[in-house]
């Protein structure tokens, strides 16, 4: 599943300074990609989880159950941070200049 | 590796003592057999139990059919023989009897319906317990589909 | 922003019970063969560790009596065990449900209204 379309909007960047490709590591746009990555991984271990059980019998259904828990909850968490930096950037933007 | 392997485990033990109390209700059928068709009185029966791996996946059944051993975890059990007892028949004078010998002794199998019938039970005991475990598991399973939700 | 590690030590603790209950299952399917002796499954010192599978290894069971025909399961142990261990894997369930919807109030605490 790429997440990548649902926050593209909101990455900043340029002359405003805020990030860019070419400085550190905790740039605005950095952390959202690293937490894109993390999310997505979660997803990728449920799934890998959950298809090694069905196909090949190997593992927990506990265990399957957990990743697929852990991958909701990673997303939910992302949706949260992302809608409150969406309405600080809108809040901002209001402010007169 | 997983509950389904142990449903596979106790299923096996299910079956196993299913076909021990087969057996055992045979010899008791027989109990008074003085004629069989290979000639002689009826000749009991035991059944062998020897410990078998379980496969319950597609891949372990794959490793199994290519002679890979699986691992040393998943032990069910299985009939492996189903052994003739071979003492001497039991002698009973009866001198009227249609299969009694010159001397008038009938040859009887060494079948002790006591003997039996606690052998039953002890079948039917060890077949309950199998039960017994796979409900448990089937309930594990259960909890454990829960956490999805 | 990592939720890798939730229900981690929970999760390890489900999977030793998983094995265990495997090798309840074959004492149980073994009772009546001859020679076969009760198996066991070392305890874990250390369910912190992330490694999903880690070995667990299977071990005799001490200081069971061997009937005549060399078999020492007692089905009465067996029996025991089973409820145990099923009560104990019901009860880690449960204490996962509690930890996951803590973590999901505490992210839903945190929604614009």
């Amino acid at each position: 599943m790429n997440l990548t379309p649902v926050i593209k909007p909101f990455i900043v960047s340029g002359s405003n300074g805020i990030s860019g490709p070419a400085t550190s590591g905790t740039g605005f746009s950095d952390i959202f990609n690293s937490a894109v990555n993390q999310v997505e991984g979660a997803q990728e271990t449920a799934k890998s989880a959950a298809m090694d059980l069905l196909a090949d019998g190997k593992g927990d259904v506990h265990n399957v159950a957990l990743a697929t828990q852990r991958a909701e909850l990673s997303l939910e968490l992302f949706q949260q941070v992302r809608n409150k930096f969406v309405s600080a950037y809108q809040e901002i933007m209001k402010m007169p200049m | 590796m997983s509950l389904f392997t142990a449903i596979s485990i106790s299923a096996s033990g299910m079956e196993a003592q299913r076909s021990r109390a087969e057996v055992i209700t045979e010899n008791l059928a027989n109990a008074d057999t003085t004629r069989t068709p290979e000639g002689g009185p009826y000749k009991r029966k035991d059944t062998v139990f020897t410990t078998a791996p379980v496969s319950w996946s597609f891949s372990d059944a794959l490793s199994e059919a290519s002679g890979q051993t699986l691992s040393g975890q998943s032990l069910g059990v299985t009939v492996s023989d189903i052994s003739i007892d071979d003492r001497d028949p039991e002698r009973r004078y009866i001198p009227g009897h249609p299969d009694a010998d010159a001397d008038g002794y009938v040859a009887f199998p060494r079948v002790d319906p006591a003997e039996e019938m606690v052998d039953l039970m002890s079948a039917s005991r060890g077949y309950q317990a199998n039960v017994a475990a796979i409900s448990a598991v089937k309930d594990m399973i259960a909890r454990s589909i829960d956490l999805f939700r | 922003m990592t939720l890798d590690r939730t229900g981690l030590q929970l999760g390890n603790f489900m999977s030793y019970l998983v094995e265990r209950q495997q090798v309840i299952a074959s004492n149980i399917a073994n009772v009546d063969t001859p020679g076969y002796q009760t198996r066991d499954v070392a305890m874990p010192i250390d369910f912190a560790s992330a490694i999903e599978d880690a070995a667990i290894s299977i071990v005799e069971a001490p200081n069971l009596p061997s009937r005549n025909d060399g078999n020492n399961v007692s089905i009465d142990r067996e029996a025991r065990l089973l409820a145990e261990n099923t009560m104990k894997f019901n009860l880690s369930a449960q204490l996962i449900r509690g930890e996951l919807k803590n973590i999901r109030s505490a992210i839903e605490e945190g929604r614009l209204s």
